[in-house]
């Protein structure tokens, strides 16, 4: 006689490979925490300690918005600073990334040479964290907007010169022959065969930069960067809790205006490609 | 003869329009030209940017590259643990943020959740991406005081605002047929997300996973500099009290880290994708 449990008893295999799972996911979870020096139970704070926080959180000093409004300080002017280093670094990051895509494109390039060059040389700008570049240049050129307008740049060339060769190598290439085909030189090729295929996504994708770098920018702003992370931080640092509240609440609805903004302008230019094209 | 026909051409009314197109299309170009020259000159203008000090920058930025040579290596082996920090930071996070960015877009999905938890919920994301993490981070450590923990909450909050959002519109894009034909069988609301929904979006939620993680562990090196510890904190202690060599050393290993997070999550990346995993 067995004591064999019947197949139809046991836990289906699927039920069966849900637990390793779960179980797994809570052992490496732990693990990580472990590692961290994290014990979970520090997550939980002290209830008062949150209403004594809110207490000093609230009401956010919205009048901040029209305080010493026509003083170099003003919130307005440095949210328009903001934006404005989030336009200059993509403008110039866009520029500088298609004058490079040119040479990092295999059906564009002078001399593969060059492209191997060109492509390592956007492989380190990309990968390079904004932090290092920032700290860098806050030395060289000091604490303020340029330094951030900089470091965006200088991500953005990164970031975009592999995409925009990306897309240059996927131009059709039979407008390309039909073009040198009655006589153009490689410049009047780029001008006429590979541009007017490319300009609508070059264009799509800077709006999308510039969102992006509306997002990095805040960062940079809180390291000497200007703009609005940097009234941010100050106002932290002053533990001014009502300052930074408003600060926060103009920071989410800057970031989030704008990107509704870029997706809207985004999405019409995709749909309408001769806008940009010829 | 011939030279008249060609005349003519120069006549018709189709050539003379395209070229009337022509011209406004320059007309247009160049006003779209005016106003970029416009806007940019009041922008640099607002951002204080002056070519000389640009130049000024390299004549003060070459001497200062060549102070960050050689790097300290003997740096290299107390660093270790910092980098860990970060990486294993920027991980726990990305697994957090995609344990709860699940409910979450399940929550703010219409074709699953009741129009006022999806408008909650939807609003909740939407606040979450408008939030950087930088803004989070100083707003945690009023709340949890300096360390891991608050990096750690930034990083996955912030990661639940993107996965979520993602997974949320895949949710809404899977064709009503497939959850219609789970529930015919008798399957309850759970059931249908458990078999018609999880597995659809299963490979998006690893594949945006490990994107997520490398956003992260740029993230985590950006918000260790303001007090989530990791080699950011190492990197920008050692800027300040400006000593470059350690910076150096810093830097090459963050560099590493970086590299090597890109390399894992496009590995595993291509293969969710291509199928070979998770099917």
């Amino acid at each position: 006689m067995s004591l064999e449990v019947p197949a139809s008893a046991l836990p289906s295999r699927k039920f069966r490979l849900t637990i390793l799972y779960l179980l797994g996911t809570i052992a490496s979870m732990s693990l990580l925490f472990w590692y961290l020096g994290v014990n979970p139970s520090s997550f939980w704070v002290d209830f008062r300690f949150i209403v004594d926080l809110a207490q000093q959180m609230l009401p956010p000093h919205m009048s901040l918005l029209w305080a010493n409004f026509w003083t170099k300080d003003s919130v307005i002017l440095s949210l328009i600073e903001t934006l404005s280093m989030a336009f200059l670094a993509t403008v110039c990051g866009g520029a500088i990334a298609l004058f490079l895509a040119f040479f990092a494109a295999t059906n564009t390039t002078p001399h593969p040479l060059v492209r191997l060059a060109v492509r390592t040389l956007l492989v380190m700008t990309r990968s390079v964290p904004h932090l290092i570049v920032i700290l860098v240049l806050l030395v060289a050129v000091g604490i303020g907007p340029f330094a951030g307008v900089l470091t965006l740049t200088f991500a953005s060339v990164g970031m975009y010169g592999k995409f925009f060769a990306d897309s240059i190598e996927q131009a059709d290439k039979s407008m390309m022959e039909s073009v040198e085909s009655v006589g153009s030189t490689r410049m009047q090729t780029i001008r006429f065969a590979v541009l007017p295929q490319v300009m609508p996504s070059f264009v799509a994708n800077l709006f999308y930069a510039f969102d992006h770098n509306l997002r990095a920018a805040i960062p940079l702003g809180v390291f000497g960067g200007g703009g609005i992370g940097f009234q941010l931080e100050f106002a932290h640092g002053l533990l001014h809790y009502k300052d930074v509240i408003a600060y926060t609440i103009l920071i989410v609805v800057l970031i989030t205006g704008m990107e509704r903004i870029s997706d809207w302008v985004r999405r019409s230019i995709i749909t309408q490609p001769q806008l940009i094209a010829k | 003869m011939a030279s008249a026909t060609v005349l003519s051409v120069r006549q018709d009314p189709p050539f003379l329009e395209w070229k009337k197109g022509i011209a406004q299309q320059r007309v247009k170009l160049a006003a779209l030209a005016i106003g970029l020259i416009a806007l940019v000159a009041l922008t640099s203008w607002r951002c204080e940017v002056h070519l000389a000090t640009f130049i000024a920058g390299i004549d003060k930025g070459l001497p200062l590259a060549g102070m960050f040579f050689p790097p300290e290596w003997s740096g290299l082996v107390g660093m270790l643990q910092p980098l860990g920090v970060t990486a294993v930071m920027a991980m726990a996070a990305t697994i957090l943020g995609m344990c709860l960015s699940l409910p979450c877009a399940l929550a703010a999905s219409s074709n699953l959740a009741p129009p006022p938890l999806r408008l909650a919920m939807r609003a909740f994301i939407a606040l979450e991406r408008g939030l950087p993490e930088i803004v989070q981070m100083l707003l945690l450590i009023a709340i949890f005081g300096l360390g891991v923990i608050p990096g750690l909450v930034a990083l996955s909050f912030s990661s639940i605002g993107m996965l979520a959002k993602l997974l949320a519109d895949g949710i809404e894009e899977i064709e009503p047929q497939m959850l219609e034909a789970v529930a015919a069988t008798g399957a309850t609301r759970w059931q249908v997300i458990r078999y018609a929904v999880v597995p659809q979006i299963l490979p998006a939620l690893f594949a945006n996973g490990l994107f997520r993680f490398e956003f992260n562990v740029r993230a985590g090196v950006i918000l260790g500099a303001v007090g989530a510890g990791g080699i950011g904190f190492i990197m920008s202690t050692a800027m300040r009290t400006m000593d470059y060599q350690k910076a150096c050393m810093a830097t090459l290993l963050t560099l590493a880290l970086v590299f090597s997070t890109e390399r894992v999550s496009d590995f595993f990346r291509a293969r969710i994708l291509g199928g070979g995993m998770l099917k």
